[in-house]
């Protein structure tokens, strides 16, 4: 089929996924874009209110208070899991490891586990009265902790718990672009005198930098996304410590405030890009910079 | 022949060109989002007989031993209008009935739903003035002026949850306390103190622990001074002497050491109950549940007597929680939804049939009573003596209580969310890291900031 001197089959070809986007991707978000200028309460007329809804989302102490809890939560998360992801991968990338089927599905399986069945389990655990770790920590004649009751506890809680679930796959990541390294670098630097540790911070870390940028694009989304974790578990409490950006986004849905939800959810979206685009900048190799 | 495969920039220009279009079409789609903001319908009484009415209806409910009982209640509604078939659904009503009212989409007939979320999607809703009309004069003046907005009732008032003071007979016995004695919040104050000074292991007063019901249990007391977080024009009243009243008997009961902070029977507080660290619980009827289901050690022991009054004479009781039934206003037989509704709640067969001894509750449902007065007799409990209460007759207590509970006015939309602020800072007051003054102004403060402005 032709017009003109264009082909039109090819584009026929590629046309279904450009609809299902216009109508499942880009309706959508044009959609919210609109209502974001909007004062709209899910039942009469929407009116028009320009930047109002974002006006009042940056000067809402709510607001900030959601991000920078979401912020302490990356720096909860973020650097430890790169680490123990680092750690998890050069574990399993090494060929004398013993079991290592064991170990690959010990360390997945939390990723595929529902995470509403494991904040209700985190909730029991983690019990302030009747938990198992004041549990245990009472036979060791320690006192009980707050640990989802208190604002000083209840973010690291939390943490631990975003940690459990996705540093599986922070080390499938990580153990690809360990795989990567071409191992005859490694056997140089053994010729050349190297110790293990200088090799791991000489070569493993520099080498896998780009899987680790990733990662940490990939988890910032995640962490200023967290919902399902504050909302199972502590409700956002106590005293909206735990309400994280995405929690907070929920809340203006829940309260039928759908322009400031649109809004707020556009705001996350600038705000995760710059983020990210940051940590790329950081994490690039200085090669590249040059 | 051959051809010329697709070139970058050939691409890109389809693939912008199909965009283009794409995004055209979207913002040509986007109307405005909303309604036609037309007034909600009103709905006209059935002209069927009972015989006569005909058709299918949809009903949502919560799941549990409600559904259950309402179930049987169903089937007796059916007996009485045999043409009209009623698929009951269990449906998590919390997560889905908003949305669904919104959407507009499979929208049901009926369904039961609590008092604070109605007037919130009004909208959405038929106007049942005419309707109720009838029995607005015997109905209890709280449970109409809920589901009362802008002076059209939008639910079909079904319980009445009254609050009421639940105490450990044995331990005000042995204190030398006479629970006829408490007929102010001082005189529960000074009861409280006297058992703390006889057992210094007690904290005797209940307050909750958790955000959402401890604003529910404020609202009330303030409904017992015939006041609530808002008037008919939805206008806060917070800053009030009622609010402030309420709030600096708490912090004096807190710094008095005369409470136990727990969260609604769960473990630590069905420990502390059962234990005798608890003695007094100002709550709503519903707490019933916990002798009869929870409190193995100390079953028998709990009694109900009327709220204390906040001044000499007051109202000894106030409405804490409250549900009620709504028709969509884009249900597909409204009418018949109606007539169910009107049976269970207005008809003696259908509210009988509720509230009395049934295969789920034998001794009957206890843990609320009607909002509809002809069905609120003394002398005719629906429900029987509770042997957990030691066989006291609570309906008895129940009515006489309901009977001084003053109207309110309707619940805001924004009720729920309002828990961000006032709820937390209560339990701030609770933990003695605020004064009355300081969650007035506050809480007041970002509830017109960010809820009321913002409607």
């Amino acid at each position: 089929m032709r017009i003109g001197s264009i082909r039109l089959t090819p584009y026929l070809f590629i046309a279904p996924f450009f609809v299902v986007f216009a109508a499942f991707g880009l309706y959508p978000l044009i959609y919210a874009l609109q209502l974001s200028f909007m004062r709209w309460r899910g039942g009469s007329q929407a009116r028009w209110v320009g930047l109002d809804n974002y006006l009042y989302l940056l000067t809402s102490p709510d607001f900030w208070a959601s991000l920078g809890n979401s912020a302490v939560m990356w720096l909860l998360i973020v650097p430890l899991q790169i680490v123990a992801g680092l750690g998890g991968a050069v574990l399993l990338a090494n060929a004398r490891l013993r079991l290592r089927g064991f170990f690959r599905v010990a360390f997945i399986a939390p990723f595929v586990t529902p995470v509403v069945a494991m904040a209700q389990v985190w909730i029991v655990v983690f019990d302030q009265d009747y938990g198992l770790v004041n549990y245990l920590l009472n036979l060791v004649g320690l006192p009980d902790v707050g640990w989802l009751t208190t604002t000083a506890w209840s973010k690291p809680t939390l943490a631990l718990l975003f940690l459990w679930k996705t540093t599986g796959f922070a080390i499938i990541i990580l153990l690809a672009g360990l795989q990567a390294v071409p191992g005859g670098v490694y056997e140089a630097a053994s010729l050349d005198g190297a110790s293990r540790l200088r090799q791991f911070w000489s070569i493993t870390v520099p080498l896998v930098r780009r899987s680790m940028a990733f990662l940490v694009v990939i988890q910032t989304l995640a962490v200023f996304q967290m919902f399902a974790e504050p909302h199972v578990v502590t409700e956002g409490g106590p005293y909206g410590s735990t309400t994280t950006a995405g929690l907070h986004l929920y809340d203006h849905i829940t309260a039928s405030d759908l322009g400031t939800g649109a809004a707020n959810s556009f705001l996350l979206v600038l705000l995760v890009f710059g983020l990210s685009l940051a940590s790329v900048r950081m994490l690039r190799p200085k090669d590249e910079v040059s | 022949m051959t051809t010329t495969p697709i070139g970058r920039r050939g691409f890109l220009k389809g693939a912008l060109g199909i965009g283009a279009l794409a995004a055209t079409g979207s913002l040509a789609a986007c109307a405005a989002p909303g309604g036609t903001g037309t007034q909600p319908s009103r709905l006209a009484r059935p002209s069927a007989s009972a015989s006569a009415a005909k058709g299918e209806i949809t009903i949502w409910n919560r799941s549990g031993d409600l559904f259950k009982v309402f179930d049987a209640a169903i089937a007796k509604f059916r007996q009485a209008y045999p043409n009209v078939t009623v698929n009951h659904q269990a449906v998590d009503i919390d997560a889905k009935l908003a949305n669904t009212l919104i959407s507009g989409t499979d929208v049901p007939d009926g369904s039961f739903w609590d008092d604070a979320k109605i007037g919130g999607q009004a909208e959405h809703l038929y106007d049942l003035t005419d309707l109720i009309a009838p029995y607005q004069d015997q109905t209890s003046p709280y449970k109409l002026s809920v589901n009362t907005v802008d002076g059209k009732i939008y639910g079909v008032p079904w319980d009445l949850d009254p609050g009421l003071l639940w105490y450990r007979e044995d331990i005000l016995e042995s204190a030398g306390v006479d629970p006829a004695g408490l007929a102010t919040y001082d005189d529960l104050l000074a009861a409280a103190r006297t058992i703390k000074e006889k057992d210094p292991r007690t904290a005797p007063i209940h307050l909750e622990k958790t955000p959402f019901l401890s604003q529910l249990w404020l609202e009330m007391l303030a409904n017992q001074q015939g006041t609530s977080l808002s008037d008919a024009q939805g206008r806060l009243r917070l800053d009030s002497a009622e609010y402030r009243r309420i709030l600096t008997w708490i912090r004096g009961a807190v710094d008095d050491g005369l409470v136990t902070h727990a969260p609604y029977l769960e473990q630590a507080d069905v420990n502390t109950l059962d234990n005798g660290q608890q003695v007094f619980v100002p709550w709503a009827i519903w707490w019933s549940f916990a002798p009869q289901q929870l409190l193995k050690k100390t079953k028998g022991k709990w009694r109900a007597a009327p709220l204390p009054a906040w001044t000499p004479g007051g109202a000894r009781s106030g409405a804490m929680g409250g549900s009620s039934f709504i028709i969509p206003a884009k249900a597909k037989n409204p009418e018949l939804a109606w007539l169910l509704y009107e049976f269970l709640c207005f008809k003696e067969p259908g509210y009988t049939a509720v509230y009395g001894p049934n295969d789920i509750y034998p001794g009957g449902l206890s843990t609320s009573i009607p909002s509809y007065r002809p069905a609120l007799d003394p002398a005719k409990p629906l429900f029987r003596p509770i042997e957990a209460l030691g066989g006291q007759d609570l309906w008895k207590v129940a009515v006489e209580a309901a009977e001084t509970i003053p109207a309110a006015a309707p619940i805001p939309w924004w009720w729920a969310q309002s828990v961000d602020y006032l709820g937390n800072n209560v339990q701030r007051l609770m933990e003695g890291k605020m004064t009355p003054d300081q969650v007035i102004s506050e809480s007041a403060e970002k509830i017109q900031r960010n809820l009321i402005d913002r409607s």
